[in-house]
């Protein structure tokens, strides 16, 4: 049953990482293999927090959140001033960056061994030990995240999103704030990715870099990709259904050695095989 | 002399860098994809030359064994992926991230086939050092910067005099009139990705000589290639090449204030700086 709980759990952080990633891929348009940097970023504000009992669970998580919105407004920003190809140098460079950074800046990431025995949190004087209890926060969490999602893409917010991905010098010409809309949607898509973060370093209780590198800002993108962009329902179902490909692969005997190689492998094929013949994903728009 | 060694090493890896950037050039300016799975072609091009290398086959030979099999890896990657995109109407961001997926099946391939680890060619002439003054170069290194510079004047006088190369020229600058001037912009670009990724294969088979195989090892070079393509100027060969020895100098001479697992942060501010100030490069085309 743990093992079903820890599932629906991280199933359900990388949910909120969807929606975030799908904000910016799917909604905006914007190529971004930078999303695990954030939520890196976000784990390791609220785990050193933590550790260090400064600040109790809800404010770290705040913080975290604050934190990755202007990261990621800052990250996006290069997107608004040159066109297309150059953001993914940008991106790249950014999530190469903060590989570096958590790798090696050693007294406040733990360097390549990471952080370990971060306390689990605490939430209105209740200290959630027990996978139970910790489910029922990340649901409520990816409730409100799935929300947000719904409530913005029925809002005008949302139509002007969708619009500006369409065509934007036509919604420039109309008069709307194309700037000031990608820069709130990369602000909300960042505080998506510093609360699952955050959420995430407390319910592992021990991060390290190899869990925000390029490899996992590729599996978010094949989330996106295979679920399919610009839907809740697509942002919901690429998580639940890639994280138990592992699962599944786990079944078929492959040498310990060759696991993670075949794992992203399978990411790399997917990617593929939707981009020729299913962009809009299993249950998406076309990208 | 540290300063002068420093600076030595930064021209020696800089050349090869160059050839990255003017492969990773041709396409780019060509056919308009940015093909991130060159990194993987890099990368395989100096597997497969070791794998030949530790069958015994001379290491020229096993370079030009693998340019011919990236070659084809190319031809393989336009005519099988890019162009199916290109017919089903893919947008740019599709492509990307078809690409992308392209790079991770050849990354993880050659994970799962050699291991992740770090592996190094059998060739005892590499590691050999020639003393210069107080210089000290491996032959490696040597080999690396004569191949580069060589490959880099190729490239130049192919695309200047050739038919072929001011067929892909013609392509680039106006593919429309390419079109109906019976140049068939799809053909060129076949040739165009088979080409580079036979040129990636001179730095992606000399430089481990020196530095040796990983799996992972490519998109660094590949996101400092890019970095030094666009501030150099897009369609400038000679821009990329130049840009890109200068930025790894600049890389090297850092290690004498930081240490070397931050030299990625200096590519990515030179980056910066050009956006704000220079966002279409140095030497653009007009």
């Amino acid at each position: 049953m743990d093992f079903l709980y820890s599932y629906l759990i991280l199933a359900e952080i990388y949910v909120l990482l969807g929606l975030s990633t799908n904000l910016l891929v799917g909604i905006v348009g914007i190529f971004s293999v930078s999303q695990a940097a954030v939520f890196g970023v976000g784990a390791y504000i609220v785990a050193d927090f933590l550790l260090s009992g400064t600040l109790p669970f809800l404010p770290a998580l705040a913080i975290a959140a604050v934190c990755c919105i202007l990261l990621n407004v800052l990250i996006t920003l290069p997107s608004l001033r040159v066109a297309g190809d150059y953001f993914v140098v940008t991106s790249f460079g950014i999530q190469l960056l903060a590989t570096a950074a958590f790798t090696n800046w050693t007294e406040g990431t733990g360097g390549a061994n990471g952080l370990p025995g971060i306390p689990p949190p605490t939430v209105a004087g209740i200290t959630l030990t027990d996978t139970t209890q910790y489910l029922a926060m990340t649901s409520i969490a990816a409730v409100i995240g799935c929300l947000c999602f719904a409530l913005i893409m029925r809002a005008p917010f949302g139509r002007l999103l969708r619009a500006i991905r369409e065509d934007e010098l036509a919604v420039a010409a109309a008069g709307k704030g194309v700037l000031r809309a990608k820069v709130e949607a990369a602000a909300l898509a960042g505080a998506f990715g510093g609360i699952a973060g955050g959420l995430s370093a407390t319910f592992m209780s021990f991060i390290d870099p190899s869990s925000f590198d390029l490899d996992a800002s590729i599996l978010l993108l094949t989330m996106i990709v295979v679920g399919g962009a610009r839907t809740l329902a697509g942002s919901v179902i690429g998580p639940f259904l890639l994280l138990a490909l592992p699962q599944a692969l786990s079944l078929v005997a492959i040498p310990t050695t060759v696991a993670a190689a075949s794992r992203q492998l399978l990411y790399g094929l997917l990617l593929i095989a939707f981009a020729l013949f299913r962009p809009q994903g299993l249950l998406g728009e076309k990208l | 002399m540290l300063l002068l060694q420093l600076l030595v090493n930064g021209i020696v890896t800089g050349c090869a860098l160059g050839v990255v950037a003017i492969s990773f050039s041709l396409v780019y300016s060509t056919t308009r994809i940015f093909h991130v799975a060159h990194a993987g072609v890099y990368t395989l091009g100096g597997y497969l030359a070791w794998s030949c290398a530790m069958r015994g086959i001379p290491d020229p030979l096993a370079l030009v064994l693998a340019m011919l099999a990236c070659a084809v890896l190319g031809a393989l990657i336009q005519t099988q992926l890019y162009a199916r995109l290109e017919r089903r109407g893919a947008t740019h961001l599709v492509v990307l991230i078809a690409s992308l997926g392209a790079l991770a099946v050849i990354q993880n391939i050659i994970a799962a086939v050699y291991t992740p680890d770090i592996l190094q060619f059998p060739s005892p002439w590499a590691a050999r050092i020639l003393s210069l003054g107080g210089l000290r170069l491996t032959y490696a290194q040597l080999v690396t910067l004569v191949i580069s510079l060589c490959g880099f004047a190729v490239v130049m006088l192919f695309a200047r005099y050739t038919l072929l190369g001011k067929r892909i020229r013609a392509v680039a600058s106006n593919p429309f009139l390419a079109e109906i001037t019976r140049l068939e912009p799809r053909r060129v670009y076949v040739y165009v990705i088979a080409i580079a990724s036979a040129v990636v294969c001179l730095p992606g088979v000399l430089v481990p000589f020196d530095l040796g195989l990983q799996p992972y090892g490519g998109i660094t070079p590949l996101l400092t290639a890019t970095i030094a393509m666009i501030a150099g100027g897009v369609g400038s060969i000679a821009g990329a090449f130049l840009l890109s020895v200068v930025i790894v100098v600049l890389q090297n001479l850092s290690l004498l204030v930081m240490p070397g697992q931050w030299s990625i942060g200096i590519t990515f501010f030179i980056f910066v700086i050009f956006m704000l100030f220079r966002p279409r490069g140095l030497f653009a085309a007009a």
